[in-house]
């Protein structure tokens, strides 16, 4: 496999009777990922896309042995089922809702840890390996199967670097979502260990944004512990930031100087890594790096 | 992510038991009168309140007397301090000094715990302080799941020279303040100066108190005060009742994507192309024709040399936006270039609509991002 998921990986959807959760399902489905229980409190017995719905987390692990999860389900009600699932045995739990309120995110990490499972999210695209599965809302017809890594906090800004590595012929192993949180599951520093020993990666893409320090995290561990090579794009990096205004994503705030992007391209260019000043620039530095 | 008025936060303390001064809220001449003789003096201060930092060198805040209170009021009462309203101004009573401490407890989004952090250096900036005297402050990482109690703290105090029943009056001070973050969902409470009087007694003399925007749900009461003044604009009031999320610049040319990290990637290019962004503007996933309108709509309102539409489509459909687009043009009477580019679902269904109706879409970004700066650049 790539990293995370691939073809034999069985999932669990928590919100698949709802609009979002039954639309993607369909997507996650017809993309080739096994989608073997659906899970909606007060609705199990049922069934969806010949799917069938269970009312406990519990119940559909027991019955289909699945290790990983999605959660297509409103704010309020994520913490719960988060929970729930981490305690049914999930190993790998991914959360699309946009709108957690950062302490639930904070318990429900912390849960999954003491779990030693696996958190994507919340308020992220989700997951995907070109050509065997995907969990979330990353469209697949974008995507080529490759040997590029791609870890980013952002979603659409992720589709528009991936189309222009598969338009110029870079496939990818997996791109992961992190989110635009700022708690959230895992960060770039644990996808790079991930693409560091997953044999199909050979070129890893970081694409970060302005807030928080999970880039400057990654550039130590980049100095440290990997040793494929690595390229980025940063998101903000203009004069026009206004610093203490939020934009869009929650963690797309900048307090201080180590949350500009100059600072981290800076951070990140010390420590070796390829950085980009356009997204269609990244498929070139990776050609130029060859 | 938003920001109570100090004496929204005060109350909080209020209720939390949290030692404040004495405060009222102006209202009118009567209203000083009654302050003057509920605290027993003629003297007292007068606070400005809105929500940015810098009042005191800013004249926002004052002594005064129950003579000389409401003429100063007047003056201040209104004013725009850092692009935000003085909206009220808070009666405070007169409190001795001997020292100022920095107190405050925010949410670590590395640990995902609250972190309190204590410095002897109050009543500055404690940035400065941080940045200049990092061995001045001192911490407590507290556990996820927190049931705050005194001996929490205890070190905390001693490492701030507190002894006695001082120590225990900080500890205290301490856990009601974990105790209100936990009930309120807030992400920061600062208390600074907490201030030490002559009889030996802490009373947080100011409060910046930040609740988590996500949270509202549970929090009603204090969702029902933030709902207009986390906007900072008419405009971005408006835009957030459409749930779109906006920020205002002051470039020139109008920006309108899908999507956090490309609106902002859009901003970079038009920079980076030579021009500039005169909003930040992200529709959010799945926006539909009417939103897409809604947004343009917003852009038209300002004085714009140049709209610059932008959507990789995952959930979202670019046919919804072309049709966005279309019924904007025809109703807004927009004079000024348009440059769009879409791709992604629907895609060729969106162009097909664009073009019936004489509008040209683009594919890819980046030349598109430079003719929208072409365009804006030759009409000058």
């Amino acid at each position: 496999m790539a990293v995370l998921l691939d073809k034999s990986t069985e999932v669990i959807v928590q919100g698949m009777t709802g609009k979002q959760g039954s639309f993607h399902a369909k997507s996650m489905i017809e993309y080739g990922t096994q989608v073997v229980a659906g899970v909606t409190p007060g609705k199990g017995g049922q069934e969806v896309l010949g799917v069938p719905i269970y009312d406990t987390m519990k119940e559909a692990v027991e019955a289909t042995q699945a290790t990983a999860s999605v959660v297509f389900i409103p704010a309020p009600f994520v913490y719960s089922a988060a929970l729930e699932a981490v305690d049914s045995g999930i190993e790998l739990l991914t959360i699309i809702t946009e709108g957690v309120p950062v302490r639930d995110t904070a318990r429900i990490r912390r849960r999954v840890f003491e779990q030693n499972a696996t958190l994507v999210g919340p308020n992220c695209p989700g997951l995907i390996t070109p050509g065997e599965a995907k969990i979330g809302i990353i469209p697949g017809a974008i995507c080529s199967k490759g040997n590029v890594g791609i870890v980013s906090r952002s979603g659409t800004l992720t589709y528009e670097i991936i189309q222009h590595l598969t338009l110029s012929g870079y496939g990818q192993s997996t791109c992961i979502g992190l989110g635009g949180d700022p708690v959230r599951g895992i960060d770039f520093k644990e996808s790079l260990r991930l693409f560091e020993q997953d044999p199909e990666t050979k070129h890893i893409v970081l694409v970060g944004e302005i807030g928080g320090t999970g880039e400057q995290e990654a550039a130590q561990l980049v100095i440290e512990e990997i040793s494929k090579p690595v390229y980025a794009f940063i998101a903000g990096n203009g004069t026009w930031v206004k610093p203490g205004k939020q934009m869009g994503h929650a963690g797309a705030i900048v307090h201080g100087k180590s949350g500009t992007a100059q600072e981290k391209l800076r951070i990140l260019n010390e420590a070796g890594i390829l950085t980009a000043n356009t997204p269609s620039e990244i498929p070139n530095k990776i050609k130029e790096n060859m | 992510m938003s920001m109570l008025y100090e004496f929204e936060g005060k109350l909080l303390f209020k209720d939390s038991k949290i030692p404040i001064p004495c405060i009222s809220i102006y209202t009118d001449a009567e209203s000083i009168k009654q302050f003057a003789e509920e605290i027993g003096s003629d003297t007292m201060m007068a606070k400005g309140q809105a929500l940015a930092g810098g009042r005191g060198k800013a004249g926002l805040i004052k002594k005064v007397t129950k003579e000389t209170a409401e003429e100063y009021i007047k003056s201040i009462i209104g004013r725009e301090h850092k692009g935000k309203p003085v909206a009220a101004v808070m009666l405070e009573e007169l409190v001795e000094i001997t020292k100022e401490y920095y107190l405050a407890l925010m949410l670590d989004n590395k640990s995902g715990s609250y972190l309190m952090l204590a410095s002897t250096m109050g009543g500055v900036d404690i940035e400065e302080v941080a940045e200049n005297h990092p061995t001045e402050i001192h911490r407590t990482l507290l556990p996820i799941n927190v049931d705050p109690q005194t001996y929490h703290f205890m070190e905390l105090g001693k490492e701030m020279g507190f002894k006695a029943k001082t120590l225990t009056q900080f500890a205290s001070i301490c856990v009601k303040m974990t105790q209100m973050a936990l009930k309120h969902d807030l992400t920061l409470v600062e208390i600074n100066p907490l201030v030490i009087t002559p009889d030996d007694k802490l009373i947080a003399a100011d409060s910046k108190v930040v609740i988590d925007g996500n949270a509202y749900f549970r929090q009603p009461s204090i969702a029902a005060l933030q709902s207009q003044r986390d906007q900072h604009t008419d405009l971005e009031f408006e835009a957030t009742q459409a749930g779109i999320s906006y920020v205002q610049l002051d470039g020139d040319i109008g920006i309108i994507a899908g999507g956090a990290g490309l609106s902002m990637a859009t901003c970079d290019l038009l920079e980076f192309y030579g021009s500039s962004p005169a909003n930040f503007l992200d529709v959010g996933g799945g926006a539909n024709d009417e939103k897409v309108y809604k947004a343009l709509e917003l852009i038209s309102k300002m004085d714009v040399k140049g709209i610059f539409v932008n959507f990789f489509a995952g959930i979202t459909r670019c046919d919804d936006v072309a049709n966005g687009v279309v019924s904007a043009n025809k109703k807004l009477n927009i004079k000024v270039p348009i440059v769009i580019r879409m791709i992604g679902t629907k895609d060729a269904e969106g162009i097909k609509i664009l073009e019936e109706n004489g509008i040209h879409a683009y594919n890819k970004m980046e030349p598109s991002a430079k003719k929208i700066v072409e365009l804006v650049k030759g009409g000058n």
